[in-house]
């Protein structure tokens, strides 16, 4: 009696949970499903800076220009013309098309794109830097826009392509508490509207915003280009794992976040579109002296250089990586072969260190142990490094230390040598400079101002130089400096791999956005 | 005066006001704490907030500590922090941007109605085999119970939920995978922030259907390893009582088996089942992390999960706060219970 009362009610739980299950609802022929992992803030362009904000904000918001499928070297017309760019490359004018217009139908203006930047500028969230030292002003004649840079700067155009410096409706966007003056760092209250409803011009607008869950856009009526292809899109935050089966069952077309042997796994169903990250990974050296006595020798820096097996560090990160011959990664103007990087040669590494006159050298290698790109954990490539080191003398001591902590020790310039990683913030090469001596991350080096005058003119020069071919030669000229004289040792790119059903078009892969999500359409029958 | 009055009360209601004023002291005090642990651990907000250029931008950091307060003293952050807790304010959310309060309204509703699914399907396995496991103490039932009640405590959670997911939605394809809801499904208008509620009180029954099919493989992971405690527990429980004298009198009356079972064995036991149930209860809403992220359910572990990684201040403290407040008050519920279950037990 007992006994059958127990396994009733065990069986019935079982059952309603089975039956429960099953009667699940489907997902509808016209919704598009995106699986990611969420790195994700804000619904704000002024304010966000992260991976998954750049996915679907470049579907609901345009800017002045941007790329078509995944070439970063070539800008194309978006809401304006490619730019009018004065000699000086400080001047660059823009006419806005006459046809574009937000979803509310109302007409996409000169006010709208002064404002939208101005604002960026002004509330001093992430990208604001994006904006440093440019000028927005109206044209002389109506739809014109002119941006002046306080310097020359040839690649200003290329960084108007980050979703960041979206154009917003700005009557709307007043309306909601936005605002683009000096004021704005304080007093914008705009971002908790801006995860409400979408105040663009994209092929489609934003319906929910849940930065834990799920974005899901629908389709613009009123988008002034050929309608999007779906009623809907649904971008789930979904763990990597998860991603492999809900891709693999159908309940999602499009998985971003697969290591390239989930991938290959998946069999002829799928386009995989493999690339190399946009992401650069380097080992670093301090040159202050204050720091470290070891990293500051220029043999113990050769040594380390000719130590290191490159390819055994990209047999680790896997599939897809490779290697960059310098700072700027592969995709945009002006980056370096492979080829042109460092080679293990393990007689003149130890060579190098015997000359350096360090007696047993070691030194401390700090890593953000909590941080995986692509699916490359930096705890395995610290590891690498350290057998490597260790094999012609110099004992590695690993440093591993939460990422946020490991940053504040980066940042500050006190790290005797580290692992490190670099994002674009924009697809141009002039955003690696920031690698020269004085700069941002030369400093974090403790690579200071004058400390190589020579690779300061090149990067000087490299950054004024409209011509294209000149400029890439002048940042190829740059790069090979730095690998010579800097602390810095570029490792690899890891592999970026988009994963999409056969039931779409294939979409290239795009350093800036991932996938042009306004661009997707069921593939023809 | 106030003594005069104060004992004319009933015992409960005078209970209940002595543990509700030490559980607002109990919740200071998680305050206090969460605050200092979260000003020693290594690494600056602004660091985890904001990226690489605009962190090296001391007007952008400036703005930055002045909208947090960061550029405060900290036993000053600290008092403005209790002032505005006092009012209902648990601050920004440096993640969200949101204030914390909706954060929390949002991502608790989730875990709260994943939890009490887990709940009740813990309770019922979990008491029932409890129940057998001491009606046959050593016979071959008791060892099968032994086996799943060892092997759901000590089985990964995180490696279950990846393994009944492919078993279940990749393999058999009864499940419908990750989230609360399948895609292009709309949530229904919140009242309460429990999906399949909300969806019944608009009447909208395929949502409801969709939401309890998401519901159920996520909530049986959840269950598993309380179903482990919950039998252990109530085995223990009920080998006491069973062995007590007024159950030996109720069998020598000639009692049917199955009412000296349930009302003279089990109810005694039930105190220490109720005190287990509830522990496990505030244990999942805390620790429900691992299910909700293979799950991709938007839950309050998810939430504390990308706070800590983010040095959320304000979502870190108020989650503690949160998941303190629920301890509390579950506690006080099981002291109430027990003098319910058991008049013998006063609330003095």
């Amino acid at each position: 009696m007992k006994r059958r009362q127990v396994g009733r009610s065990s069986t019935a739980l079982v059952a309603a949970a089975v039956a429960i299950m099953a009667a699940s609802g489907a997902a509808q022929a016209e919704t598009l499903v995106v699986d990611t992992a969420f790195q994700l803030k804000t619904a704000d362009p002024a304010r966000e800076f992260e991976p998954t904000a750049n996915v679907f904000m470049h579907a609901i918001y345009q800017n002045l220009v941007t790329f078509s499928g995944g070439d970063l070297t070539k800008l194309v017309p978006s809401l304006a013309s490619l730019p009018q760019v004065s000699a000086d490359s400080e001047t660059f004018t823009f006419e806005l098309d006459p046809a574009a217009k937000f979803s509310d139908g109302s007409p996409v203006t000169v006010d709208d794109v002064i404002f939208s930047l101005n604002r960026v500028a002004n509330v001093k969230g992430s990208p604001s830097f994006l904006m440093d030292g440019i000028t927005v002003s109206a044209g002389s004649k109506p739809g014109e826009v002119v941006l002046t840079a306080a310097t020359p700067d040839p690649g200003l155009p290329f960084k108007l392509t980050n979703p960041a410096l979206a154009i917003l409706n700005s009557k709307a966007l007043k309306a909601h508490g936005g605002l683009d003056d000096a004021t704005a760092s304080t007093a914008d209250k705009a971002d908790a509207y801006l995860a409400t409803a979408s105040l663009g011009s994209g092929p489609y607008i934003l319906e929910k915003f849940d930065i834990a869950s799920e974005v899901d856009l629908k389709r613009n009526p009123a988008y002034w280009g050929p309608p999007a292809a779906y009623d809907s899109i649904v971008i789930r935050n979904v763990d990597n794992s998860a991603q492999q089966m809900n891709v693999m069952r159908g309940t999602s077309q499009i998985a971003l976040d697969l290591r390239p042997d989930q991938a290959s796994s998946l069999g002829k169903d799928f386009n995989v579109e493999e690339a190399a990250g946009s992401d650069i990974a380097f080992l670093l050296f301090n040159f202050d002296p204050a720091i470290s006595s070891v990293t500051t020798n220029k043999d113990f820096r050769e040594a380390v250089t000719d130590a290191i097996d490159y390819e055994g560090v990209l047999n680790i990160v896997g599939d897809g990586a490779q290697r960059s011959g310098g700072l700027v990664p592969s995709m945009f103007g002006g980056a370096l072969p492979g080829s042109d990087g460092a080679k293990q040669d393990v007689a003149a590494a130890k060579a190098a260190l015997a000359r350096s006159g360090i007696k047993d050298p070691a030194v401390n290698l700090a890593y953000a142990s909590d941080l995986t790109k692509d699916g490359v954990s930096f705890s395995d490539i610290a590891a690498k490094l350290q057998e490597d080191l260790q094999a012609i003398g110099i004992k590695v001591t690993l440093q591993p230390s939460p990422v946020s902590s490991h940053l504040d020790g980066y940042r500050a310039g006190k790290l005797e040598m580290a692992v490190e990683w670099w994002g674009p913030d924009f697809p141009d090469p002039s955003d690696y400079l920031l690698f020269g001596p004085g700069q941002l991350v030369g400093l974090r080096a403790g690579w200071k101002a004058g400390a190589a005058p020579d690779i300061t003119d090149l990067g000087a020069k490299a950054a004024v130089e409209s011509d294209p071919a000149k400029r890439n030669d002048l940042y190829a000229a740059w790069q090979k400096a730095v690998n010579a004289e800097g602390p810095f040792i570029p490792l690899f790119q890891p592999a970026t791999t988009v994963v999409l059903a056969k039931t779409l078009e294939p979409l290239p892969f795009n350093a800036m956005w991932t996938v042009d999500l306004g661009a997707a359409k069921p593939a023809a029958k | 005066m106030f003594a005069r009055y104060w004992h004319k009360l009933p015992s409960l209601v005078r209970f209940t006001a002595r543990r509700l004023l030490a559980g607002v002291l109990l919740c200071v005090g998680v305050t206090l704490i969460s605050f200092i642990l979260t000003q020693v651990v290594p690494g600056d907000p602004i660091t985890a907030a904001l990226g690489d250029r605009a962190a090296g931008d001391p007007a952008i950091v400036a703005a930055f500590r002045s909208h947090y307060g960061l550029d405060k003293p900290l036993p000053e952050q600290y008092v403005i922090y209790l002032a505005h807790v006092m009012q209902g304010d648990l601050g920004q959310s440096q993640q969200s941007r949101r204030p914390v309060t909706t954060d929390l309204a949002q991502y608790l509703s989730a875990t709260i109605e994943l939890a009490i699914v887990a709940m009740l399907a813990a309770m019922l396995v979990g008491v029932s085999l409890g129940i057998v496991a001491a009606v046959y103490r050593e016979k071959w039932p008791d060892q099968v119970v032994r086996v799943i009640s060892l092997a759901g405590v000590s089985v990964p959670t995180f490696w279950l939920g990846l393994i009944c997911l492919y078993i279940f939605f990749f393999k058999l394809g009864i499940s419908p995978g990750v989230g609360r809801l399948s895609p292009g499904v709309a949530t229904p208008p919140s009242v309460t922030g429990l999906i399949t509620i909300d969806a019944v009180l608009s009447g909208q029954w395929t949502v409801l259907w969709d939401a309890l099919s998401h519901l159920a493989l996520p909530a049986m992971v959840l269950a598993i390893y309380t179903v482990g405690s919950v039998t252990r527990f109530t085995r223990a429980a009920m080998l006491d009582s069973l062995s007590q004298d007024y159950v030996r009198a109720a069998r020598a009356k000639g009692l049917l088996p199955r009412t000296v079972l349930l009302r003279h064995a089990l109810r005694p036991a039930l105190a220490a089942i109720i005190t287990v149930l509830g522990m496990a209860f505030g244990r999942m809403l805390g620790g429900a992390v691992l299910v909700e992220s293979v799950f991709s359910w938007p839950g309050i572990g998810e939430y504390a999960y990308r706070s800590a990684l983010s040095l959320d201040l304000p979502g870190i403290m108020g989650v503690s706060l949160v998941i303190a407040v629920i301890y509390i008050l579950v506690n006080l519920v099981i002291d109430i219970l027990y003098a319910v279950i058991d008049p013998r037990v006063r609330l003095a």
